[in-house]
């Protein structure tokens, strides 16, 4: 099957006959329809796990402030 | 059998499993991907009538047939979804939509720029492209009807229900667009049916494009499904794990 | 549904008289009547569709062309066209009245099937604003100059064909009848899934003008309209109890 490749020269290669566009917009819209797809959803993952720190962080900021606040309270109380 | 069956309904398990087998499938992707693109590209005698747009064929008929795989998929995850409220078929559900609409734009795009030189326009009525085109339409209706019920509960039931009907509808228009068709114009004669008479040089790469592109939906698919089970799974200790020990 | 009846009159306590069953059809009856008497007195909302449905078959000559041939050449695909948005547009009154003040709720618990409340609701809707629009068509193919043989081709297609456009509609809202702005969405789900009564419609009217025989597209429309109409209720029942929770 793999008798022989169909073009002479790399020239022709790209030529594709008459149709340089037809055959090559469609590869091309279809490799990057296929990256994309493939990327996309990696960087959503990185989004997501980065915007889920912030909030881990966040919450065990506020954690921290409110507890520290408790405490400082309860220490006027027992002071006053 | 059911135990199977309900094990793969739980996020976590699906979560871990695709994560084992991604790497697989991306390999086995990229290998039949790059011979199927090699072999159109190089090897595939020039035809006789179509000259070299033969070689559009070996990308819009693999994803023509997977965008019409989209909306059966969507259905039975839907039928999963209200008899058996299994959340793992929703997620599916919803991942499939717009990565359907993707491929149907693609298989649409690249229909019109395989027919421009046949029918001498960029875009034909043709009962193949037409029937897509309201594809299309059906599954924007999917996604617009997902984004406007805010309760998740409600919008993954009220989906799953419009992808049944929708199933049920999609041969009805096929059928419909291809008898309106017909009677309006004689059927051009460019037809998958008529190239029957196919060697296997024609028929071997499209088989190895088509098992290609196949696993490239299956991927996508797991990977933004992964994406939705963190989502939704956010405040369960497994997702806190793998956030707090994922290197960004 | 029968099954939640009998544990509703069980369930009454003991001593008290059952409540009375209503048998199916007089509840389909009851909600038929109540629908239509409803309508009729909302003058409004009748004249509304068919207002509609004339002034877009009007915009065609405006926008087409006032050349007789040419509109002859388009009679049919516009009137179905403009047939098919009237009754998208009178779609927004089928449940969402009923959603407002909680009536709607009331038949989701009555123990009558399902099935046969909405049937009678789409029926009453149809009759309300799907009879008026085919009983106006003519009228309208006569300003397109519709060839006359096509007349009663187009009110048999029209009169087979909107009831589906009806039923089809109503899954939609039945689906979107608990959202705040759901003009553009309805739209965006139920018109696709019209397209095979538009294009079977609007080639017999074609084709009659051209004196095609079309036995074919009447059995094609028949058999749209038996589908949807065991099928349709089905599934807009099921939205309704998705939607009104």
């Amino acid at each position: 099957m793999f008798e022989q490749i169909q073009f002479n020269s790399v020239t022709e290669f790209f030529q594709m006959g008459k149709y340089t566009f037809h055959v090559w917009s469609v590869y091309g819209l279809f490799s990057i329809f296929i990256l994309v797809n493939l990327f996309l959803p990696r960087v959503q993952r990185r989004q997501f796990i980065r915007e889920q720190r912030n909030k881990a962080l966040r919450d065990a900021q506020l954690a921290k402030n409110t507890a520290g606040q408790q405490e400082r309270e309860s220490a006027k109380g027992e002071s006053s | 059998m059911w135990q199977w069956f309900f094990r793969l309904g739980s996020p976590k398990w699906f979560y871990e499993m695709s994560g084992k087998w991604l790497p697989w499938l991306l390999v086995l992707m990229t290998v039949l991907m790059s011979v199927g693109i090699f072999w159109a590209l190089l090897f595939v005698p020039q035809d006789y009538q179509q000259g070299d747009t033969i070689r559009i064929m070996y990308v819009h008929v693999p994803v023509a047939s997977i965008s019409l795989a989209c909306f059966p998929l969507m259905a039975v995850a839907g039928v999963i979804t209200l008899v058996w409220k299994m959340k793992l078929a929703d997620m599916v559900a919803k991942c499939a939509a717009p990565i359907g609409a993707w491929f149907t734009a693609v298989a649409l795009a690249t229909g019109a720029i395989w027919g421009q030189p046949i029918w001498g326009t960029w875009w034909a009525w043709d009962a193949r492209l037409t029937s897509m085109l309201i594809q299309f339409f059906l599954l924007i209706g999917v996604i617009a009807l997902r984004s406007a019920i805010e309760s998740p509960d409600a919008a993954a039931k009220a989906c799953a229900l419009l992808a049944i009907v929708g199933a049920i509808n999609v041969p009805i228009i096929k059928y419909s667009v291809e008898w309106w068709n017909t009677l309006h114009q004689p059927a051009s004669d460019f037809s998958m049916d008529e190239n029957s008479a196919f060697g296997p040089e024609i028929w071997v790469p499209l088989v190895i494009m088509i098992f290609a592109v196949y696993l490239f939906f299956v991927i996508s698919l797991i990977l933004s499904t992964r994406n939705e089970i963190l989502q939704r799974e956010r405040r369960s200790q497994w997702v806190m794990d793998i956030v707090a020990n994922e290197k960004v | 549904m029968s099954d939640t009846a009998n544990n509703t009159s069980s369930s009454q306590p003991l001593g008290r008289a059952p409540i009375a069953q209503v048998s199916t059809f007089s509840a389909f009856k009851a909600t038929l009547k109540r629908d239509l008497l409803i309508a009729l007195k909302r003058r409004n909302d009748l004249l509304n569709p068919l207002m509609f449905f004339l002034i877009v078959v009007s915009l065609f000559p405006l926008g087409v062309s006032s050349d007789p041939q040419e509109l002859t050449r388009i009679a049919a695909g516009a009137v179905w066209v403009s047939a098919l948005l009237a009754s998208m547009l009178s779609l927004d009154n089928l449940f969402r009245a009923d959603y407002e003040d909680g009536s709607l709720e009331q038949l989701l618990l009555s123990p009558q099937p399902l099935y046969f409340m909405v049937l009678a609701k789409n029926i009453s809707h149809w009759l309300i604003s799907g009879l008026p629009v085919v009983l106006l068509s003519p009228l309208l193919a006569y300003m397109l100059y519709l060839p006359a043989d096509a007349y009663w081709t187009l009110v048999l297609t029209l009169l087979l064909g909107t009831p589906v456009l009806s039923l089809f509609g109503a899954i939609g809202v039945a689906l979107t009848v608990g959202l705040g702005s759901r003009g553009l969405i309805l739209a965006v789900i139920v018109l696709p899934l019209t397209v095979p009564v538009l294009i079977i419609g609007a080639k017999a009217v074609a084709d009659a003008s051209l004196g095609v025989p079309i036995g074919m597209h009447y059995a094609l429309l028949g058999a749209l309209l038996a589908l949807s109409l065991s099928l349709a209720p089905l599934a807009s029942a099921a939205a309704l109890k998705i939607s009104v929770n």
